[in-house]
């Protein structure tokens, strides 16, 4: 589990001024911790897309925001990840509750089958999360940088995504993949 | 109904030291009528992003009004956008629909129901208090200066006629200042402009 606390601390600590985004079941700790938080303010969407134009326009006004948003909601926000911060060049962090990461590395299916393409079936399949299934890849199709966040330890490593995030003007995601309490 | 001149060039006269955001149909246009610093084309940017965009810049900088020349096909691709404005409690923001009925950079097909939707009442539905509607010009420049100032955040809906601008993008040979340049030195050029530093020099030099 990662403290919803301490991840605040170090957002606070990096010098973040706005949280944009959505809640799910592994992010709601820290969204309701900001409801109360005067250092770093929450920016409630109503679809993840519009958090990354919103974000942009924080980012163009002079502060620095992050994201905090589903794997789910990635997806939804294809053209508008590609259309704001990416072309136009915004160290963003995004940070990405990864759902259905334990079921991706439990599933019984050989390594060959789970690399893209994948099959209909395969995503299809009961067994699968079809979500997880994709969100790396389509990172990579992105060129998004990313990183993985399991526990108060890894915390630190969010340094090394900042330092990417700026060393390329570019934006970089940090996958949760343990809840927050 | 108002021409897109009707609109802009009033606005242009009044805007002052206010953020310009434009998107799709207008773009163009303001460019021609407009060399600020302070202006930003979402173009070739995400469809349907230019009032979320226009948003971060809003709460960004509060001292600043921002104003978004949205239109009506763009305002559909982003509803949510409506209530996320107010949720936000952003009170720079000043949104235009402009509404023409129709996708005017691919050749004006018709937004789907465009006869029958009442954006004013979606944004007073979204919780927008102050809102405006114009269908002639001589109205609209006379509350303009009212339109742009006191608190917002603030929607306008202007009716015009339908244009003929096509597919627009960012080349040296556009006539527009703002267009000339690409989306990300548009950008940084802009964060560089409201932050009052350089924070943004090196960025601009990697593009």
């Amino acid at each position: 589990m990662i403290s919803a606390q301490r991840l605040l601390e170090e957002l606070k600590r990096r010098g973040v001024t706005h949280l944009v985004g959505l809640p799910d079941n592994s992010s709601a700790p820290l969204f309701s911790l900001l409801q109360g938080n005067g250092d770093v303010r929450l920016i409630a969407v109503t679809r993840e897309g519009e958090a990354f134009a919103l974000a942009a326009g924080l980012w163009m006004g002079g502060k620095t925001p992050a994201l905090l948003i589903q794997n789910t909601g990635l997806l939804e926000s294809g053209d508008a990840l590609r259309g704001t911060v990416s072309r136009m060049r915004i160290p963003l962090l995004c940070l990405i509750t990864y759902r259905g990461f334990k079921s991706l590395k439990s599933t019984s299916s050989e390594s060959a089958e789970m690399q893209p393409p994948f099959s209909p079936n395969l995503l299809s399949r009961p067994d699968v999360d079809s979500t997880a299934l994709v969100t790396e890849p389509t990172l990579r199709a992105w060129g998004i940088p990313y990183f993985f966040l399991k526990d108060d330890q890894g915390l630190a490593g969010l340094d090394e995504a900042v330092e990417e995030a700026e060393r390329l003007s570019h934006p970089v995601a940090v996958l949760i993949t343990e809840g927050m309490k | 109904m108002l021409t897109k001149e009707q609109l802009l060039l009033p606005l242009s006269r009044n805007r002052g030291d206010a953020i310009v955001v434009t998107t799709m149909g207008v773009v163009r246009p303001w460019g021609k009528i407009s060399h600020s610093d302070l202006d930003f084309a979402s173009a070739d940017s995400a469809m349907g992003h230019a009032a979320d965009l226009a948003l971060g810049i809003a709460l960004a900088q509060p001292q600043r009004k921002v104003i978004c020349l949205n239109g009506d096909g763009s305002m559909l691709m982003s509803l949510g956008t409506l209530v996320t404005i107010v949720g936000s409690g952003v009170s720079n923001l000043i949104l235009f629909v402009i509404q023409n009925g129709t996708y005017e950079i691919t050749g004006n097909q018709s937004i789907p129901a465009g006869e029958h939707i009442d954006f004013l009442m979606m944004a007073r539905a979204a919780g927008f208090q102050r809102l405006y509607r114009f269908n002639e010009p001589t109205e609209f420049t006379g509350q303009l200066p009212e339109i742009l100032s006191g608190k917002g955040p603030v929607f306008v809906l202007v009716h015009i006629k339908p244009g003929t601008e096509g597919p627009i993008r960012r080349h040296e040979e556009e006539e527009s200042q703002y267009l000339k340049v690409s989306l990300a030195e548009s950008c940084h050029r802009m964060r560089k402009v409201l932050s009052g530093s350089d924070v943004a020099s090196d960025l601009l030099t990697k593009i």
